[in-house]
């Protein structure tokens, strides 16, 4: 049986089945990095990462290189980093501050937003390239809230269209700043891991595997006192699951606190506390406090410490980019603190993400198996409520977010035309 | 460097070094953790200036050291099953004599990792290999030790498998 690429998602009585092709599949995944990487939105870079004129970072889009850079108008733009010359790639660095990225092949030089302003002994070409050959932009580009996000191919909604329902969640990602500013710090944790791409992605808000997988470090935070394994398990099983449109989703854990890790309802930060009532409100600033998961289909997660990026290479390989953030309006010690909190759990060396990671080789490997057809995920279906174009699962284990994120992923892998 | 009777020469100090490695590859991690004073840090940077600001793969006070001992020697941590069997060689060993009597040693610190598993796993069966340029500061004792062990992988700014050994 050969399926079409949007089948390889089942949703019938009952059950909500995703198949082994859609994992391993060389072709899916090429299916993948055109329609869902290419040409809807994606997350590329941070705001703060490029607070100047002349900053720059690069990164990929669907595998694709590009330049994310702010210009001499302040505006962000996101190129394509390829020369329109013979292909090379024009700029090389991770970050960095330059207004013109030169070819090192045959010295074209381009200004940050993209123009071709120089070729090297131009009387061979004809005048109008100049003008045809700037380094190609993404098709559209978006900032909110300091979240930059790209098409590299035109997108079917806008930006606003596209974030409307998981606007408000962003939003209280970033209050967690007394002052709502976000700034990224400039090293990451970055992960590599043989598997694919979606792995992460139903991971990061899966509600379910926190008691098995990360048993270990609940010992780690039991053994310092800070609670016991029974007391996480029953956070754990508290709260609820949603599913966004376009594929979003988060655990809803409206009381907070992730266990061992920093404790933002501590009565030591009492001040950070009235800072926050201050500037929202009590019953906003208890709102914000509440942990959610959030993942911002399909490469993008908002986690307290850290926004994570998902980079797919290959489909049974993937970079994710763990990016600690800093909050505005708090003092150093403050952030300090966030972040050893942030690496006791995350990273590749953290008492968490390696146990995450693991499971992402042991399905990678288990996969192989591709005489068993199909992953299930619909624990939880009959039990999930529509509350008007959202999904609320019965329990905070429940794979309702994974479920959105896979009928986005349906809606994207079905598109009928494929440009190029 | 200055005689005395505190005085560590580089043989003591590789010979320290060795006993240090040769504690990590037989799996003795709690031995190994005695070896470090309460106030010790274990680093594995990422940024190579000291910005606690920055994200590190592991600033491990000594609490924090002894939680990752803990998570490895009594608990059931996933991405060591099976466990990691390693090789830590020392090597390109420089002394230098801190005021107040401790000694700064820099290194080269090469760890080989294997994990044992068949064709068919992912992830297992392979062999890594994580350079880094290490420092200690090191209280001469007697006994000697570590009140601060820094370690720059020569990976550290690359996507990084699974680093759940102790380097």
């Amino acid at each position: 049986m050969d399926l079409a690429a949007h089948e390889l998602v089942r949703e019938d009585d009952g059950t909500f089945l995703v198949h082994t092709r859609a994992y391993t599949d060389p072709g899916v995944f090429e299916l993948e990095m055109r329609r869902i990487f290419e040409s809807s939105w994606v997350y590329v870079a941070h705001e703060s990462q490029i607070p100047e004129p002349g900053d720059y970072v690069t990164t990929s889009a669907g595998g694709q290189p590009l330049i994310v850079s702010r210009a001499e108008d302040g505006r962000v733009h996101v190129l394509l980093n390829r020369c329109r010359h013979r292909g090379s790639v024009v700029c090389r660095m991770e970050r960095g501050h330059s207004h013109h990225f030169r070819c090192p092949y045959h010295s074209w030089v381009y200004r940050n937003d993209g123009t071709l302003v120089g070729v090297a002994q131009q009387s061979g070409y004809p005048v109008a390239d100049r003008q045809a050959l700037g380094l190609v932009p993404a098709a559209a580009v978006g900032v909110y809230r300091g979240l930059v996000f790209a098409s590299i191919e035109a997108p079917r909604i806008t930006l606003e269209e596209r974030l409307r329902d998981v606007a408000p969640y962003i939003d209280l990602w970033v209050e967690r700043s007394p002052t709502g500013e976000i700034r990224t710090t400039t090293h990451a944790h970055k992960l590599h891991y043989e598997g694919n791409w979606k792995l992460q992605m139903e991971n990061g808000n899966d509600g379910y595997h926190g008691n098995y997988v990360h048993e270990s470090f609940m010992q780690v935070v039991s053994r310092a006192g800070e609670t016991s394994v029974d007391d996480v398990k029953r956070v754990r099983n508290t709260g609820s699951v949603v599913g966004l449109p376009h594929g979003d989703g988060f655990i809803d854990r409206p009381e907070g606190g992730m266990a061992g890790q920093f404790d933002y309802h501590d009565p030591r930060h009492a001040e950070y506390h009235r800072a926050l009532s201050e500037r929202y409100g009590d019953g906003r600033a208890a709102q914000i406090l509440g942990q959610r998961n959030l993942l911002v289909f399909p490469n993008l997660y908002l986690f307290e410490s850290h926004l994570r990026v998902i980079q797919p290479t290959a489909v049974d390989s993937t970079v994710v980019v763990m990016q600690p953030i800093l909050l505005g309006g708090v003092p150093d010690a403050f952030n300090v603190e966030r972040m050893r909190s942030n690496e006791r759990f995350f990273g590749p060396a953290g008492f968490g993400s390696p146990d995450d990671v693991e499971m992402f080789l042991t399905c990678a490997a288990g996969l192989r198996a591709r005489s068993v057809e199909w992953v299930v995920l619909h624990r939880g279906l009959a039990r999930e409520r529509a509350v008007e174009d959202r999904v609320v699962g019965g329990h905070t284990t429940d794979e309702a977010p994974q479920r959105s994120a896979y009928r986005a992923w349906r809606s994207l892998m079905s598109t009928e035309t494929v440009d190029g | 460097m200055a005689e005395g009777a505190g005085a560590l020469s580089r043989q003591d100090v590789e010979d320290f070094l060795f006993r240090e490695a040769a504690l990590l590859d037989d799996g003795r991690l709690d031995d190994w953790l005695a070896l470090f004073t309460d106030d010790a840090r274990y680093r594995l940077p990422i940024a190579l200036d000291d910005d606690e600001l920055e994200p590190a793969l592991v600033d491990d006070d000594r609490e924090r050291l002894a939680e990752r001992v803990f998570r490895l020697t009594s608990t059931t941590a996933h991405a060591q099953v099976p466990p990691s069997q390693t090789v830590h060689d020392v090597h390109n060993v420089r002394l230098e004599q801190l005021p107040g009597g401790e000694l700064l040693v820099r290194c080269h610190l090469t760890v080989h990792e294997v994990r044992v598993g068949g064709p068919e796993q992912v992830g297992l069966g392979r062999h890594r290999i994580l350079p880094g340029r290490a420092e200690y500061v090191l209280r001469p004792g007697p006994p000697v030790r570590i009140r601060s062990k820094t370690v720059h992988l020569l990976h550290r700014e690359l996507p990084l498998p699974n680093i759940a050994f102790i380097v």
